[in-house]
């Protein structure tokens, strides 16, 4: 575990308190951006509707943490003499933000399909569906875990997890998409076929996240 | 001479000197031992002589004794920690940066805390992602002062199979501002509580359910008996119909308190509503048990105020807590209500962010109050205060009809609590009787509200 890597700069005590702080920042947007996710999860599966209305309140302290850590990012940049590793770590902070920033609005995507597919009787892949939204989740989770212990191995295991993600996403692609004869409007197959993409898309920007976590300890791109 | 000038210089040198040694172990024996004056006359004659080693003695003596304390200190301490380790409730502390410094066993649990090791220290969020836990830290050290909070805590699971089987809790935590911003915080699980509250309530409104029917039936036999039964056997029906509607209105009265619980908007239809001709109506229909025990309404507030209520719920709640302070009003007596406007910040709910005006109408008899036993259980369903309360409406003869079913109250609660108000009960200084205090807010302003209900 690498949790005290920015110690490596004793002489640097307020550069390594600012990261702290910001690394502090970046957990806090985690966590609401989680909240949102199992929010709209439950909107989507439970048909949860009371849970949706938190997340627009959710986004907006999402948006609020993204630009804040943003400029923070670049104040410390411009203030401070860096060496190349903490520069590494700040680029990749400012990356990885974007990225559960980016979470953070397919969740809220997710809650308006929640809304639009509540008439709709439940389709029979929904549980399917469900199972990935789960997966897609165990990897939002993993990659902050990865990013609070700086856990090199464990960012870079998101790209197997994605890999489940994936093959998920092009069978049900594949049932959505190969329906005949459908009764009544076409309109809950499309919204699915919308949330799945957007489950895809969460996944794999938290496979983003992981591989610019192995970034910050290795300063290696993983292949 | 020079010889004798420089031995007189040399005796008062030494001379000199001598004396200040004897002033230093003095000095140094008041030092040591403060208390034992008897030692600290005997011994500078003795220090004079062989100064280091009988001054090292009471040094090292006093040594030993600090390290004595401290032992006794660090063991002292062990055992608190070993307490808080082992308590009920989670307990963690953070320092100024929001680094965990310690947690306690319960507080992993409840957390799902599985990578800290004591002694190496984290911060709060690499291990625990709660975003509110993280925000009640901050609120307290900012206001330093102590907070309470309750949420959903879900915790992250990184195993997608798994995650089915994890149950979130609610949690409540209570937060203290240490010195040098470190923050303690106390957590609690709330969730087996809630169960239990749950089921408890479903248990009790499913059972009131059940009895409705079979009671509705009953009444309707007892009806078609009452009108075939000759004079002596007649009384006794009449009485059993008497206890037979006690116990639909006490059924009903279950019903509805589960039904305002459960769902307070759904019920609610909020019309303007003038609360001075409302309290008028409502003293008229009690008027005739009021006459009865010459008791006197005394009104002491504006002549109209309109609040957006729902105006039968409101006359229901009104019904319920004067007809208390008729029931327990001596003969003779008078039941006060003031009426007062509330402009202060204070009372403003969340979604209404303008400084709106609440209405507060106090309600006051000078019967004999509440003892202070009873106070804080009034609104609870099914409580009676002691016997001193309920005796004057047994005396009063019409038992089956005046004794409360003892959900009064808890209605006249939820119905305040679904208006977005509040209402306390206390004993009045003067009067030594009840004295309720509701709290309403929307009160309109706008004059035109007047005229768009008539």
């Amino acid at each position: 575990m690498k949790a005290v890597f920015y110690h490596q700069n004793p002489e640097k005590p307020q550069l390594a308190r600012d990261i702290r702080r910001l690394e502090q920042d970046i957990l806090r947007m985690g966590a609401l951006v989680e909240k949102s996710f199992r929010l709209c999860h439950q909107g989507l599966f439970a048909r949860n509707l009371t849970a949706i209305e938190e997340i627009p309140f959710l986004e907006k302290k999402i948006d609020r943490f993204y630009r804040q850590i943003e400029s923070d990012c670049t104040l410390i940049m411009t203030a401070q003499l860096l060496t190349a590793q903490d520069l590494r770590c700040l680029s990749a902070f400012m990356q990885l933000v974007r990225d559960l920033e980016r979470v953070g609005d397919y969740a809220q995507e997710l809650a308006d399909i929640a809304v639009k597919l509540f008439p709709y009787p439940a389709h029979p892949s929904i549980a399917e569906i469900a199972i990935m939204s789960h997966q897609a989740q165990a990897m939002l989770a993993t990659s902050l875990g990865a990013l609070a212990n700086f856990d090199e191995v464990g960012g870079r295991g998101l790209q197997y997890l994605d890999d489940a993600v994936d093959s998920a996403y092009h069978r049900l692609y594949q049932t959505l998409a190969s329906q005949r004869d459908i009764q009544g409007v076409v309109e809950p197959i499309l919204l699915l076929g919308l949330a799945i993409r957007y489950l895809e898309r969460m996944a794999d920007h938290a496979t983003n996240i992981g591989n610019r976590v192995a970034y910050i300890v290795t300063g290696q791109h993983p292949q | 001479m020079l010889l004798l000038a420089f031995l007189l210089g040399l005796a008062v040198g030494v001379g000199f000197c001598f004396w200040l040694w004897l002033e230093v172990n003095n000095y140094l024996n008041q030092v040591l031992n403060p208390s034992t004056s008897v030692t600290s006359t005997k011994l500078p004659l003795k220090l004079a002589f062989n100064l280091p080693f009988p001054v090292a003695s009471p040094w090292l003596a006093e040594i030993t004794l600090i390290k004595q304390q401290n032992q006794s200190q660090q063991e002292k301490l062990q055992i608190y920690q070993d307490l808080l380790e082992y308590a009920p409730i989670g307990y963690l502390q953070v320092d100024e940066e929001n680094q965990l410094l310690w947690c306690n066993q319960a507080a992993r649990e409840m957390l799902y805390i599985q990578r800290w090791e004591p002694g190496k220290v984290r911060l709060l969020l690499e291990l625990v992602r709660s975003y509110e836990l993280d925000q009640l830290i901050e609120q307290t050290r900012q206001c330093q002062k102590s907070q309470t909070g309750e949420w959903v805590f879900h915790p992250s699971c990184e195993n997608a199979a798994a995650m089915l089987e994890i149950k979130s809790v609610v949690l409540r935590a209570s937060s203290l501002s240490l010195p040098q911003g470190l923050v303690g915080v106390f957590l609690e699980n709330r969730q087996s509580l809630l169960d239990v509250n749950q089921a408890r309530d479903r248990a009790f409104s499913d059972l009131a359910h059940e009895l409705r029917t079979p009671l509705t039936s009953i009444r309707l036999v007892v009806e078609t008996l009452q009108d075939r039964l000759d004079p002596p056997l007649n009384r006794l029906v009449n009485r059993l119909m008497q206890e037979v509607d006690r116990l639909i209105s006490l059924v009903e009265n279950c019903l509805e308190l589960t039904r305002l619980q459960t769902n307070p908007n759904i019920q609610l239809s909020f019309h303007p509503t003038e609360v001075r001709s409302l309290l008028k109506s409502v003293w008229e229909s009690l008027e005739p048990i009021a006459q009865g025990r010459q008791l006197n309404l005394v009104y002491l507030g504006p002549e109209s105020i309109w609040i957006d209520a729902d105006q039968s719920r409101i006359y229901q709640v009104l019904l319920n807590l004067l007809d208390n302070s008729i029931k327990y009003s001596p003969t003779g007596a008078e039941v006060r209500i003031e009426v007062k406007i509330l402009t202060h910040v204070k009372t403003v709910t969340n979604n209404n962010s303008k400084a709106a005006p609440s209405l507060e109408i106090n309600i006051i008899d000078s019967g004999v109050g509440f003892t202070n036993s009873d106070l804080p259980y009034i609104f609870e369903r099914f409580y009676r205060g002691d016997m001193a309360r309920t005796r004057p409406s047994i005396e009063s003869g019409k038992s089956a009809t005046t004794i409360g079913s003892g959900l009064g109250l808890a209605i006249v609660q939820q119905i305040i609590k679904a208006h977005g108000g509040s209402i306390k009960a206390m004993n009045h200084p003067d009067t030594g009787g009840a004295w309720l205090q509701l709290e309403l807010p929307q009160v309109l302003t706008n004059p035109q509200s007047q005229e768009y209900s008539k």
